[in-house]
């Protein structure tokens, strides 16, 4: 028995399908060869199931037929480069902004705190060649201006990045809420698309472009968990993205991230009203790396005081420069000064001091050089800086005094600043102009070497700088790093997934050569019943 | 390793980026002619430049400080040359008077001159040096004495001017009034005369008179005041010669650390061009072979 008569043009037929199919899955693929997150696909066919001849000649083939179209895609890379990409966005934020802190500082140049503390310095020694000159009096002054500005304007600019990293996180929030949402929003397409027995290739690579987005921004675990089988015998598979161990997203249900601000500061050194992100909830939120915590690190990081990250990030550094300036100003104006073996010293400082014109004064003048800027931005006298000290003013609390100064508001005290060439002190007996025994004290508490746990108050500055410095260079290292890790793993990623123009176009001349065979066929058929219904002549 | 066009396009990319990152490196190195822009890119060499600009600060202010002490200093040893010289002239006119030849008319020629001698010697002790009182002590705003040389106020030995000259080196640049003019006592108070010009004073009194003998007598006092201004000229000297060596000590040190801090700091020119022009080629050469590469594909070829 032969087959049936049409049969050949059957088979030609189903040969132009499976070409055609062929030409649509190689023009998909070139269109999308720049989409992002595109897996290139590919035509599965296989040879159509054949007839078995009943007359003991074998099987009959019947052409080819589709099977599906496969998305090329390496599961295992995509979980690699989520696990990667965070540390990435992790440490290019604070990469990028370890480098505006240290900007901020303008070390090493001819501008920045060294220079500032160096001419402090020198007018002190100028003084000390010419004690009762107004001239050197008001340029003491001065310098001890620049000196106070520049702790302040340090101090402002390191407040305003505070404000915006705490703004920044307010909107990598909300771009993971959304992220979120678009997710589970793809989860239920996918889901519904596939749970007749299709692939959902295109979604899919959608989904996964959002998750690697995702992935940049926070620590999350991405994957597929069977909830069971369905009635057709699949599995039914969902997909749940997990921050921390609590669930993100869940399949189609999304828990939000939310921000409040404190209430109480984490840091002393804190602006008012910071960002906490939790969960919206209300459970906590634990941040183990991406951009957000690169972001939240340099916001909140005080070296893990008081439960802050650990972290040297901007409360760490208003920290030191708080105590830099505490430290000085007591040191300064009251010649109370660090031993070795840690105890407080006296010797004489600022208010030990007599005035220029102190002919028959009795006592000391007792002005404080430094104080700071009262809640109005006015100097503060002496007098009122010392009513923090307690109601005994010949054993004030030196402590409570001076933990009131802070980078932002220090300040020279209004003495000096009306009338310096009177009221700067250096004299340790009234009415000697020349004597600078007090001044001679004051200059040689610059080489003290106990002033700080960290030396001299130059080491002090140079440790913070090269703390930062070394941070730095530790964060531009990791970054360098991570990005020729996650490179890589991208590279094989687009490397099994990536559309290739030479191979689509070999494709491209395959199916055509089959395309045109297929019609040559139906052409040869075409002849062939030609002969058979016109010819033959029944 | 399957290869697709856009990886061979991200992988030019990025290390173009990278390349062009190099060649700025040393084109920023090269304008700024700094080895370094942020503390990150060598925090050694950071920590190293602030101390060495303290350093430098530091030395080039103690110069100043040492400046400023040679001025006082060479003012009060032309002073005290000044004071030598009339003491002399004070010493030769007592011996002049006292060889018993001279008639009541020289004696009182020399008595005037002597009276002149002694107005100089207050006026000597008043010396300034940029309206300060250079034998005051630390009340530089107050003359040391009178006319008829009784001190205008205190003044003890302890009242050392000190001017810094180094770290934890200072010296005293100033002589007090009590040590020259009152015969080396620790200190005197205001009123009291000075024990130098009571020497004219006796000399006055004993010339009026006419008391050759008397006269002759207070040759003893000058020497011994000529000797206290000589141990008091010997030892500004001693300090006038350490100020030299320190000048001397701290031109080397400012020329030494300025070295120093640019040898850490500055950007070796040659080096750098030729990092730069190395990163140069490279970049060209990844530039055209990149443009060679991503263009072609199987595209081109298919007619």
């Amino acid at each position: 028995m032969s087959s049936s008569t049409f049969f050949g043009l059957d088979i030609a037929t189903r040969g132009l399908y499976s070409a055609q199919r062929g030409l649509t899955t190689v023009n998909h693929n070139v269109d999308n060869i720049n989409t992002p997150g595109y897996s290139r696909q590919v035509l599965e066919q296989r040879a159509a199931r054949p007839i078995l001849m009943a007359n003991g000649t074998g099987m009959l083939g019947t052409g080819s037929e589709i099977v599906g179209v496969r998305r090329i895609r390496d599961e295992y890379l995509d979980v690699k480069f989520r696990s990667e990409v965070q540390h990435l966005g992790e440490w290019e934020v604070k990469q990028t902004l370890l480098e505006e802190l240290q900007v901020m500082y303008n070390e090493p140049s001819d501008s920045g705190f060294n220079t500032v503390l160096n001419e402090f310095y020198n007018t002190l020694q100028q003084l000390s060649t010419d004690p009762s000159s107004p001239a050197n009096r008001a340029a003491l002054k001065e310098k001890a201006v620049m000196l106070t500005k520049y702790f302040n304007s340090v101090a402002v600019h390191f407040e305003y990045l505070q404000n915006d990293i705490n703004e920044i996180i307010y909107a990598k929030v909300q771009e993971i809420n959304s992220l979120a949402d678009q997710i589970a929003k793809l989860n239920q397409a996918i889901y519904s698309y596939e749970i007749t027995g299709n692939v959902a290739n295109d979604l899919r690579d959608q989904r996964g472009h959002i998750v690697d987005k995702l992935a940049r921004l926070i620590n999350i675990e991405a994957y597929e968990v069977s909830y069971g089988k369905l009635p057709n015998g699949r599995d039914d598979m969902r997909f749940v993205i997990t921050v921390s161990g609590k669930p993100l997203v869940d399949h189609n249900n999304v828990s939000h991230l939310a921000v409040t601000q404190r209430e109480e500061k984490l840091n002393e050194e804190d602006i008012p009203n910071l960002y906490e992100i939790h969960w919206a909830d209300g459970n906590k939120l634990v941040v183990r790396s991406g951009e957000l915590k690169g972001y939240l690190d340099v916001r909140d990081g005080n070296d893990g005081l008081n439960g802050s990250p650990d972290f040297r990030g901007i409360p760490y550094y208003q920290r030191k420069m708080n105590e830099f300036v505490r430290t000085f100003a007591l040191t300064f104006n009251e010649g109370l000064i660090h031993n070795s073996d840690g105890t407080l010293e006296k010797v004489y400082g600022h208010v030990d001091g007599y005035r220029l014109y102190s002919e028959g004064d009795t006592e000391p003048a007792g002005i404080r050089f430094f104080t700071m800027f009262d809640e109005y931005g006015n100097p503060m006298s002496s007098d009122v800086f010392a009513l923090a000290g307690g109601p005994d003013s010949d054993n004030p609390d030196y402590d409570a005094m001076y933990r009131q100064i802070t980078a932002k508001n220090f300040s020279i005290s209004l003495e000096i600043l009306e009338n310096p060439a009177n009221n700067i002190c250096i004299s340790d007996r009234a009415g000697e102009v020349g004597n600078i025994e007090i001044l001679r004290s004051l200059i040689d508490m610059r080489h003290n070497p106990y002033m700080f746990n960290e030396g001299s108050p130059e080491d002090y500055i140079k440790t913070i700088i090269s703390c930062m410095g070394v941070d730095g260079q530790l964060a531009m290292h990791y970054l360098e790093n991570q990005t020729v890790i996650t490179q890589q793993i991208d590279n094989r990623r687009e490397s099994v997934s990536g559309v290739s123009v030479n191979e689509e176009m070999g494709n491209l001349v395959r199916y055509q050569h089959a395309y045109k065979a297929a019609a040559k066929m139906i052409q040869t058929y075409s002849e062939i019943l030609d002969i058979l219904v016109n010819r033959l002549g029944v | 390793m399957r290869i697709t066009n856009n990886m061979l396009i991200d992988n030019m990319l990025s290390n173009l980026s990278r390349n062009l990152n190099r060649v700025s490196k040393y084109q920023n190195q090269l304008s700024t002619g700094k080895k370094i822009s942020l503390p990150s890119d060598d925090p050694i060499i950071a920590s190293r430049a602030l101390k060495l600009r303290t350093d430098v600060a530091e030395i080039q202010q103690f110069r100043r400080n040492v400046n400023d002490a040679v001025s006082w200093m060479e003012i009060t040893e032309t002073t005290l040359a000044q004071i030598g010289d009339v003491m002399q002239r004070v010493r030769e006119l007592t011996v002049d008077a006292s060889n018993g030849t001279k008639t009541p008319e020289d004696l009182d020629k020399i008595k005037a001159e002597v009276e002149q001698l002694k107005i100089q010697m207050t006026h000597l002790a008043n010396a300034t040096y940029s309206g300060r009182y250079i034998f005051s002590g630390f009340k530089t705003d107050n003359p040391l004495m009178d006319e008829n040389g009784n001190f205008l106020i205190d003044v003890s030995k302890g009242e050392q001017i000190f001017y810094e000259i180094g770290i934890g080196d200072d010296i005293d640049i100033n002589v007090t009034g009590c040590d020259l003019f009152n015969d080396g006592s620790p200190q005197v108070i205001a009123g009291e005369k000075s024990s130098l010009i009571s020497i004219f004073d006796g000399l006055i009194s004993s010339l009026e008179s006419g008391d050759v003998i008397a006269v002759g007598d207070q040759l003893g006092e000058i020497d011994k005041a000529i000797e206290n201004i000589l141990r008091v000229r010997s030892a500004v000297g001693a300090r006038m010669n350490r100020l030299e060596l320190t000048a001397n000590r701290l031109d080397d040190d400012n020329i030494n650390f300025t070295k120093l801090m640019s040898k850490n700091e500055d950007v070796d020119i040659a080096e750098a061009i030729m990092h730069l022009m190395n990163e140069m080629n490279v970049y060209n050469a990844s530039l055209s072979v990149g443009a060679k590469v991503i263009q072609p594909t199987l595209v081109d070829f298919l007619t």
